[in-house]
């Protein structure tokens, strides 16, 4: 790298997180000068932002409590993304994820130890997640649709089918409101040592923490790599390329699903009609400010969701509405998209000239075992379908 | 339900209006979004520039009461979504999905944010009463008469569009390049064409038409802004440019089916048929990617759709 002389306290494995800052602050300051064309002190608002955000203890309880199904989101955001798949569809696949949790939950609740139930209808969750996503998946593989398409079509049949269900098919028919039955306070995730936070965090950097393993130390997270960067090399590399693919997009989809289960488990207790946390947005700002690295991510889901609740502690005492956050989220993907472009001009190419958005994942990532000429055979992780041999051809 | 001959005819009549009035954002987002396409450029932000013509057309119809006014203010904002995705993809050579996400997201936030703060939960109409035009002898065909030939000056500019966007991108020299520089800019590059400059004409007609889209539903047909009132309509319109394979005729006819898709359950509803409203709103999103899949491998995509083009760089 010869960039050292412009950034010369960085160490190599930082550098990317500058556009990521480029990006946020370019985005508070845009976002500032909206707030002083509708007559608001953008100062004041970033004050109280941080000042309750960052320092209330409210403020961080409900940051992190929004926390865990965001960075759950993000990590399957991160593996389709890795993949080069565009799974635009995380919101359905969460509520249908969020269904199937809540209505397993209400099912099991009391007949079986506590844990038990919370396992079970985190897998009925990410199973439902799975089940939404391979749809897209299908269409992709076997007629070729862009995902991209598909996975967001998918959000409004979502929206749709599970308002359905929730009225009629899984109702509570005890109470009036279009929701399942709901699962007692004492039975839902427990609080970390009486902090008011759920366990579901802890879930949360778990997955994180697998998903950081699986693409620096797995075969199964080193093909998706390769599959995501170079897709023809892939193929004449012999991977699994169309396997590989799909099992992307699943795993984010039963990801997303996981995160509805959270949420279902720790927050709610139940499954509404009409409830859209909307998370997916958010979580590709969320992403991509961490330059597709699966640890970054941890701290970037801190950020993105102390934006919302700070965001919603600011909304009341200024009137400004919510939805500038949302707007946020918007304006830190625009300056990204700049920011990655200032890199490319700036740093000289790193190999072969980098065409698109794609940052340079896991900078610090150590050498995978295909390339240090480690056997390829070690299969992936979680039992996952991986064809041993990756370079063996077909 | 028991009609007689007159209530069955007004019936059809009546339902073949609405579907026609919701084709029309489709329509007209979608006829933009061909001209993007075919030029190479997937614009996902087709959502957020509607939603942008949608509010800001609104802002304007509600400010100054009339119709051109908020139409204008819809199509500008539209366009300066375009002009933004333009700098980002053609420019500077961003991932035109994540750049088109992006725009989505700004959109629906930024007018989010601004309809909320602006009007603070009072959710006014528009009072705006857009020109109409009833052609005579044809508006007292029974049936398609009202429907068709009683309506809105707008309503028939939109549908008067396809011929003029089928005669540009097929017959013109604007159009040609369009389809050169979208299938190979290299070549087009080569020829003497301007592939950025085509390329921005080509976003920033599809953006001020997503904005006229947005425009329309607001301003024209509902008189209202709601937040994500779009509600992925201009996804949908994405979708049917590419089912309608860039030919502004077959993006007619699928326009049409899908808006009667989506009047479809009033229709239901009138007659008394029993079938769960959401089933009726989720048709339009399962019947494009039935539609995708149908048509899927009979329909090429442009070459270089998606891909940003940089000289000397292949």
């Amino acid at each position: 790298m010869t960039a050292d002389r412009r950034l010369p306290s960085l160490p190599v494995g930082m550098r990317p997180l500058v556009s990521s800052l480029f990006a946020i602050l370019a985005a508070f300051v845009a976002g500032g000068v909206f707030l002083a064309l509708r007559g608001k002190d953008p100062l004041a608002a970033y004050a109280i932002l941080f000042s309750r955000g960052l320092g209330t203890s409210y403020g961080i309880v409900e940051t992190l409590i929004r926390m865990a199904p965001l960075l759950i989101v993000a990590v399957g955001l991160l593996i389709s993304l890795r993949a080069g798949v565009w799974n635009i569809g995380i919101d359905g696949q969460l509520l249908v994820g969020a269904l199937f949790s809540g209505v397993v939950a209400a099912e099991v609740v009391g007949r079986v130890p506590d844990p038990v139930m919370w396992v079970v209808a985190a897998g009925a969750g990410f199973l439902g997640g799975v089940l939404w996503a391979a749809v897209p998946g299908l269409l992709r593989v076997r007629w070729g649709l862009n995902e991209s398409i598909t996975t967001l079509m998918m959000n409004y049949v979502a929206i749709n089918v599970t308002a359905w269900l929730v009225k009629g098919p899984v109702k509570d028919p005890a109470v009036v409101p279009p929701q399942t039955t709901l699962i007692p306070q004492e039975n839902r995730l427990p609080d970390l040592f009486g902090s008011g936070v759920h366990i579901g965090l802890i879930g949360g950097l778990v997955v994180a923490a697998l998903v950081a393993v699986l693409f620096r130390s797995t075969v199964l997270g080193f093909m998706l790599d390769v599959v995501g960067k170079n897709r023809q090399a892939a193929v004449h590399a012999g991977m699994p390329v169309g396997r590989l693919t799909i099992l992307a997009l699943l795993l984010s989809g039963g990801f997303a699903g996981l995160a509805g289960a959270n949420d279902v488990l720790g927050v709610k207790g139940l499954f509404q009609g009409n409830w859209n946390p909307g998370y997916g947005f958010a979580a590709f700002a969320l992403v991509y400010l961490a330059r597709l690295n699966s640890l970054w991510i941890i701290p970037f889901a801190y950020f993105i969701s102390f934006l919302a609740i700070g965001g919603e502690m600011m909304a009341r005492p200024l009137a400004i509405p919510t939805s500038y956050v949302e707007m946020l989220d918007g304006l830190m993907l625009l300056f990204f998209a700049v920011a990655v472009f200032l890199e490319r001009v700036f740093a000289p190419a790193v190999r072969g000239g980098a065409t698109a958005a794609e940052p340079n994942p896991e900078v610090e990532a150590g050498p995978s075992p295909a390339l240090a000429g480690e056997p390829l055979a070690q299969g992936g992780i979680g039992g996952e379908p991986v064809v041993i041999g990756g370079r063996q051809g077909r | 339900m028991n009609f007689g001959d007159a209530g069955l005819a007004a019936f059809l009549g009546a339902m073949l209006a609405a579907g026609l009035v919701a084709a029309v954002p489709l329509l007209l987002a979608s006829l933009g979004e061909a001209v993007a396409e075919r030029a190479g450029l997937l614009n996902l932000g087709i959502e957020g520039m509607m939603l942008a013509g949608a509010f800001f057309g609104f802002l304007a119809g509600y400010l100054t009461g009339s119709a051109a006014a908020g139409v204008a203010a819809g199509i500008v904002s539209g366009l300066a979504l375009g002009l933004v995705f333009g700098l980002l993809a053609i420019t500077l050579q961003v991932d035109q999905v994540l750049v088109g996400l992006a725009i989505t997201i700004f959109g629906g936030g930024l007018t989010a944010f601004l309809y909320r703060d602006i009007f603070d939960r009072q959710n006014p109409s528009a009072d705006v009463a857009p020109a109409t035009l009833a052609i005579p002898v044809l508006r007292d065909l029974p049936v398609v008469g009202p429907a068709l030939f009683d309506r809105q000056v707008l309503f028939y500019a939109a549908f008067a569009l396809v011929p003029l966007f089928a005669f540009v991108l097929a017959r013109t020299r604007f159009g040609l390049d369009v389809r050169a520089v979208g299938e190979a800019p290299f070549a087009a590059d080569a020829a003497g064409i301007d592939v950025a400059r085509v390329r921005y004409l080509a976003i920033a007609i599809g953006g001020a038409m997503a904005g006229f889209a947005g425009a329309f539903l607001a301003v024209a047909d509902l008189k209202i802004f709601q937040v994500g009132m779009t509600v992925g309509q201009g996804f949908i319109a994405l979708a049917i440019a590419m089912v309608g394979r860039w030919n502004p005729w077959r993006i007619l006819v699928a326009a049409v089916l899908f808006g009667m898709l989506r009047s479809l359950g009033n229709g239901l509803q009138i007659l008394g048929v029993d079938v769960r409203t959401e089933f009726i709103t989720m048709l339009p999103y399962v019947g494009i990617m039935l539609a995708l899949v149908l048509l899927a491998g009979r329909t090429a995509l442009p070459a270089a759709l998606g891909v940003p083009y940089a000289r000397g760089r292949r």
